[in-house]
């Protein structure tokens, strides 16, 4: 069997110099997907006219989407037509100064934005109509209800899907290497071109993203019991 | 003529069944009684082998197995024998009543399915549930739920039925009407082993009463001599708490 | 300059992709039938417990669960050739087509994935189901195919529908090791015509149209079965 260790070893360390952008990758687009998809299940649970539709078809609609495809079509227009819009905009950065990590975090923050917006979505629809009621009734306005009932019961629902969600994104920053970002993957098989060990160098980044999700998960375990406290002694 | 013989079981350190044997005649009802932790469930459970005694014999009819070292046809063969009542029902989620009722006659014991659902039919209209041969139990109150479970047993046409705790699981009114339906079970001349806290269905339908605690038979007697003239000690204390608390509930 | 998007260009190519849609139809045909068939055997091993190859099960789902789908598919697809060419003396690269270095890969992580939801959904059945069969007789096989098997169905196909649409997503990766599904078509029609960016856009519509279709026919598979339901209580 033919594997070389000093290779993988290599291959390895490459790999973990790159890891920050990997986090960059996963981190922008959960923040984003957070913000925006807690605003648009919102909206969609609570019947906002017109958004509550558009959003509707916009999220079901771009669930279907992948994101290799998606990332090379948005690669392609950054590069033929960034220039255009930036003059149209007045910006005076050219296409060449930007990074094009900005195009890969642009093409997950859409994906996490569409699945995180469904999970809270299910999470805020598991809780009882009875708490909104009982919020209105003690005088609370629809948005303190939503901000000091719904929101902290919907945090621990929500818990165990957006952990798979994020363990997918993480996965999902992966392909970016299609339009030459430089993570993980593409930076442990950097020195592969060199030695021509591919497979170590794949192995390497496998056993990074492993530990990576494993870490995760340990995360998501220890979060649950932290947040989902109040389900054991409920407050009046 | 159903032989329990030296049954010991233990679940890990807890030894819950010390040393037991019960011995019941052909068409005898045998109600065993005692506190939670006592053994009695674990003892029934121990007959058709939902649970794996540590050692004892079992003789049902003519057909004798070590508890232990029963080979999976012997067990099969005493399960075919047997029919069980459980505490939560059980009712098969998948199925129908009369689904439930049927299975194990057409599954089991290779009963054409039309003589099947004949018999089936039989016994839900004896329960009183005619009406809801194809109702799923999801559709049923917990009360009938039990009913169809009894019914499920009985249509086996078993050497002996047992009866887990089957009211104890049931709102306080559908007590009642759940205890009828068996007190016709023994009005059929079928030998039942009753695990139950009903006293009043004890003193009106058992032959024989045993009263177990802390994994042994403390005492064990015709219902007149259990509850007028308990010997031991154990069994009066018992007897007292639970009869007054009979006395004292009303809602 | 030339157009970004021509309409002209996007129905020509449209009977040039079509035709490769057959490729991502059989990755995931196969994907899903030894998928299923690898899921009943690693949940069969983690049930009994077996010695050896339970914890192997274990690892291994874990790895293909965290691990992107990019890397399993570069792995298999270098990896195989790097362990079997020097022990048989073989040049797999020569016999298989990369294809079935994507067969592999969606198998062998389909079978993990299908594992966690089948394992899942058989768990969550209340153990007095089990009981209940072998109370009225039935062996242990009866009362898996009668009692048991339909009703872990029913709790398994919500996200069986969504680990579907998810299987025909990273198919689109195939390309990337060079098979010729529709994505590939897209890119190769880039090279040769210049005009790359109406090619994604029908791909993209493909996609769109399939996950729609697929969680459609969920929708209306789990309405029918009444999912959810659990009887006794």
């Amino acid at each position: 069997m033919n594997f070389n260790t000093a290779h993988f070893y290599e291959s390895f360390l490459y790999g973990i110099k790159y890891f920050p952008n990997t986090l960059r990758l996963v981190f922008i687009p959960l923040a984003i997907g957070l913000i925006l998809g807690t605003v648009i299940a919102l909206a969609r649970v609570y019947k906002v006219p017109v958004l509550c539709k558009l959003l509707g078809i916009f999220v079901t609609v771009y669930q279907g989407v992948p994101i290799v495809v998606a990332l090379m079509i948005y690669n392609l227009v950054f590069m033929l037509k960034f220039n255009d819009l930036a003059g149209f905009l007045h910006i005076k950065t050219k296409a060449a100064d930007v990074d094009n990590i900005w195009v890969g975090i642009f093409a997950l923050s859409l994906t996490a934005v569409c699945s995180i917006s469904e999970a809270i979505r299910g999470a805020l629809l598991s809780i009882d109509k009875g708490q909104d009621e009982a919020g209105y009734s003690v005088g609370l306005t629809k948005v303190q209800t939503i901000r000091r009932i719904i929101i902290p019961q919907m945090i621990p629902a929500a818990i165990p899907t957006l952990i798979n969600h994020v363990v997918g994104l993480i996965k999902a920053s992966s392909v970016v290497m299609a339009i030459g970002i430089i993570e993980i993957v593409a930076g442990a098989t950097i020195p592969s071109s060199r030695t021509y060990s591919f497979f170590e160098g794949y192995v390497a980044a496998a056993v990074i993203y492993w530990a990576f999700t494993i870490m995760i998960e340990y995360l998501a375990k220890v979060l649950r019991r932290h947040t989902g406290r109040f389900r054991r002694n409920p407050y009046d | 003529m159903i032989e329990v013989k030296n049954v010991k079981k233990a679940f890990g350190k807890q030894q819950v069944l010390k040393d037991v044997s019960v011995e019941v005649e052909d068409g005898q009802v045998v109600v065993v009684l005692g506190p939670s932790g006592s053994g009695k469930t674990t003892l029934l459970r121990c007959i058709n082998f939902l649970e794996n005694a540590d050692s004892g014999q079992l003789a049902i009819g003519d057909t004798c197995v070590d508890l232990k070292k029963a080979t999976k046809k012997q067990i099969l063969e005493i399960r075919r024998k047997t029919a069980f009542v459980f505490q939560n029902y059980n009712l098969f989620a998948n199925k129908t009543a009369l689904e439930n009722v049927i299975e194990g006659l057409v599954t089991a014991r290779h009963i054409p399915r039309g003589e099947a659902i004949k018999q089936g039919k039989e016994a839900l209209d004896w329960v009183g549930l005619g009406e809801k041969y194809h109702c799923y139990p999801c559709n049923l109150s917990g009360g009938q739920q039990q009913r169809v479970g009894i019914a499920r047993a009985f249509v086996l046409n078993p050497e002996v039925i047992l009866f887990d705790e089957p009211t104890s699981a049931l709102d306080p009114e559908l007590v009642g009407e759940t205890l009828d339906i068996i007190k016709k079970v023994a009005g059929r001349g079928i030998t039942m082993i009753v695990v139950t806290h009903e006293m009043s269905f004890a003193q009106d339908v058992a032959n024989k009463v045993i009263f177990m605690d802390e994994g042994i038979v403390v005492e064990e007697g015709s219902p007149e001599e259990i509850f007028s003239n308990p010997k031991e000690e154990r069994t009066r204390q018992f007897l007292s708490r639970i009869i007054s608390l009979d006395s004292n509930y009303s809602i | 300059m030339d157009k970004l998007f021509g309409w002209e260009r996007f129905f020509e190519n449209i009977p040039k992709i079509l035709p490769y849609l057959s490729v991502t139809f059989r990755i995931a045909v196969y994907a899903t039938g030894f998928g299923v068939l690898l899921a009943a055997f690693i949940v069969l091993a983690e049930l009994k417990k077996i010695p050896v190859l339970n914890p192997f099960f274990k690892v291994y789902v874990s790895f293909m669960r965290g691990t992107p789908m990019l890397v399993q598919l570069m792995i298999i697809y270098y990896g195989i050739p790097a362990l079997i060419d020097p022990v048989f003396g073989t040049n797999i690269n020569r016999g298989f087509s990369a294809v079935t270095f994507a067969y592999i890969t969606f198998i062998l992580n389909q079978g993990a994935f299908l594992s966690a939801i089948f394992y899942g959904a058989i768990t969550s059945i209340p153990y007095g189901q089990t009981e209940a069969g072998f109370s009225v007789g039935l062996t242990e096989l009866q009362t898996f195919r009668r009692i048991l098997l339909p009703q872990m169905v029913r709790i398994a196909l919500p996200p069986f529908g969504s680990d579907l649409v998810g299987l025909f997503q990273n198919s689109s990766l195939v390309f990337l090791i060079g098979v010729t599904d529709i994505m590939g078509r897209a890119k190769s029609i880039g090279a040769a015509t210049k005009h790359v960016l109406e090619a994604y856009v029908f791909v993209v519509i493909i996609y769109i149209v399939i996950s729609l279709t697929i969680r459609l026919l969920f929708y209306y598979l789990n309405t029918k079965l009444e999912y959810g339901r659990e009887g006794v209580e």
